[in-house]
């Protein structure tokens, strides 16, 4: 339970237990009051949790596990299990030397370029990532991952976002072999194509989000399209780092909790949440500029910030999100997509 | 910040213009973009500024005489992927910064691609300016400062040499670029705010012509 002591114990400093520093309008009344019943919540998960994971370095997916990971897997499990979860444990021991051996080609100038600038910009907030002297810091093995990434998937190379995205992984699984092989993965077989260098897939998911918001919150939509909100400027960040660096820490494990289970529904399904959280106050923007505002405020809501409470209203208050009809929807916004390029 | 208390509406009869402006902010990573903007809304400077993903949005108000202007700012990602994503931040926007560092000769060369990208297909009207940012490091200056003032000058830009760190000509810039919009009254010039973000509500979109209500 290291994670929820070190959590515990900087609950009123400067720094939370992942190394962040807390931002100047961090909401301390509202994170105590939640972290008072979150303690008891995750104590709770972690008995439950235990004879599933104590001693094993295997863990197979099953429904049970399915519905543990919606609630939250413990801290100290997370690495084990996201490894297990999302394919990548497996791909790993498939391919021992892949990591090391992809760390001695050259990856080519632009694509190291464009890693070497986002290093020093990935949670430059992070004390892991601030410090460049510290020999356990995080930013050589965050530039290690991006290169083997890079190198490993010609046709992405290095996309800005999966800084973000590789930098949380580290600072929650601290091997960065293990890293690179759950991006890997997650990027592959979970994902749409968001990081490809057309961006398409990434711009159809935004398209895609519009739909969904249509068809599940139709008055929404119609006012939201009336003031002139473009979809891909709603979730270009959601969709491409996951959450991280946009919702809280905790709430992003969360939601990755499920992600690395059961793939890009998830990331649907926070989206869908986080609009449909604030309809009321959206319906009742009257220009863009609000509207714009009402979400980059709900960023650091208490209605996110509570991720237990949020997590189980992804799956209850969004209703059924049937796989096949997603991808069809998704199919028809590729092509709406491609065809406006 | 300059003129931040001016936004407000008094209520006698004096009551000043107030125009809104849609403002991007263009140009290679890591060149200073989102620092700019920072420096400008909230007067603050970070060493490490986060990466930009998809874009950022942040609006700040300024004074000039009797008008208010309220910039609705669009801070961009640099990375050339992000590239395709433009159009739809500076489609309907009445002005745009397209920054390169004065430390970095290929981050100039990519702003003039900016700068013909924007001649050729944003607003007709839409006003640019150039800013030669991180201008604290002459020291390892690659552009020269005439070099970038004759470009500016045979395209009409607006030009400045800035520095987010020390805040040299940040405020400046965005001043100058204020006082280059038209703050022409309703329906005089016949302006129309091109198709994309309706940024108004209905009523203001019918009385509008150029940006003022």
């Amino acid at each position: 339970m290291a994670d929820q002591h070190d959590m515990d114990s900087n609950g009123d400093s400067k720094i939370d237990g992942y190394g962040f520093e807390r931002k100047e309008d961090f909401d301390e009344q509202s994170y105590e009051a939640f972290m008072s019943t979150y303690f008891m919540v995750l104590a709770r998960r972690a008995a439950r949790w235990r004879p599933l994971v104590v001693g094993k370095e295997r863990v197979s997916k099953s429904r049970k596990l399915k519905r543990f990971c919606r609630k939250g897997i413990p801290g100290e499990h997370r690495p084990l299990v996201w490894m297990e979860v999302s394919g990548a444990g497996e791909r790993m021991k498939e391919e021992p030397g892949l990591y090391r051996q992809l760390l001695t080609q050259k990856l080519d100038g632009t694509a190291t370029e464009s890693i070497m600038l986002d290093i020093h910009r990935t949670f430059p907030e992070n004390i892991y990532f601030a410090n460049t002297i510290d020999p356990s810091g995080l930013q050589k093995p965050l530039t290690n991952v991006l290169k083997a990434f890079a190198l490993n998937n010609p046709h992405i190379g290095y996309c800005q976002g999966l800084n973000f995205v590789a930098g949380m992984m580290l600072l929650i699984l601290r091997s960065e072999e293990k890293a690179f092989w759950l991006l890997d993965t997650v990027t592959r077989q979970l994902l749409p194509d968001y990081y490809a260098s057309d961006m398409l897939a990434v711009k159809a998911e935004q398209e895609l989000l519009g739909d969904v918001v249509r068809w599940k919150l139709p008055d929404l939509y119609a006012h939201l399209d009336q003031v002139g909100l473009h979809w891909s400027l709603v979730g270009m960040k959601w969709f491409i780092c996951l959450y991280a660096d946009v919702l809280p820490v905790e709430t992003v494990l969360r939601i990755w909790d499920s992600l690395f289970f059961e793939g890009s529904k998830i990331v649907m399904r926070v989206a869908l949440t986080l609009i449909a959280k604030k309809k009321t106050e959206l319906m009742e923007a009257k220009d863009f500029t609000a509207t714009v505002e009402i979400l980059k405020k709900l960023e650091s809501d208490p209605v996110v910030l509570n991720c237990h409470t949020f997590m189980e209203s992804i799956f209850k208050e969004t209703g059924s999100l049937p796989r096949a009809k997603l991808r069809k929807m998704r199919e028809t916004c590729m092509r709406r997509v491609v065809a406006d390029s | 910040m300059a003129g931040r208390g001016g936004a407000q509406r008094p209520n006698g009869a004096t009551q000043g213009k107030i125009c809104q402006f849609k403002l991007v902010l263009l140009g290679e990573s890591a060149v200073g973009k989102s620092s700019l903007v920072l420096r400008f809304v909230k007067g603050q400077f970070h060493e490490y500024q986060e990466s930009t993903i998809g874009a950022a949005f942040l609006t700040q108000t300024v004074c000039l005489d009797d008008t208010t202007v309220k910039f609705e700012i669009w801070d961009t990602a640099g990375q050339e992927r992000y590239h395709s994503l433009a159009p739809m931040y500076y489609r309907g926007a009445q002005a745009a910064i397209v920054v390169y560092d004065i430390t970095n000769q290929d981050t100039f060369g990519r702003a003039k691609t900016w700068v013909k990208e924007l001649q050729r297909q944003a607003s007709p009207n839409i006003v640019i300016a150039l800013a030669g940012n991180k201008a604290d490091l002459s020291n390892k200056r690659m552009v020269e400062y005439e070099e970038a003032q004759a470009y500016a000058e045979e395209n009409s830009l607006l030009f400045m040499e800035t520095s987010a760190k020390t805040a040299m000509n940040v405020n400046d810039i965005f001043l100058a670029i204020a006082k280059k919009l038209p703050k022409n009254e309703g329906g005089q010039s016949g302006q129309q705010r091109p198709p994309g973000l309706r940024l108004n509500n209905e009523q203001n979109q019918q009385s509008e012509g150029g940006c003022c209500k």
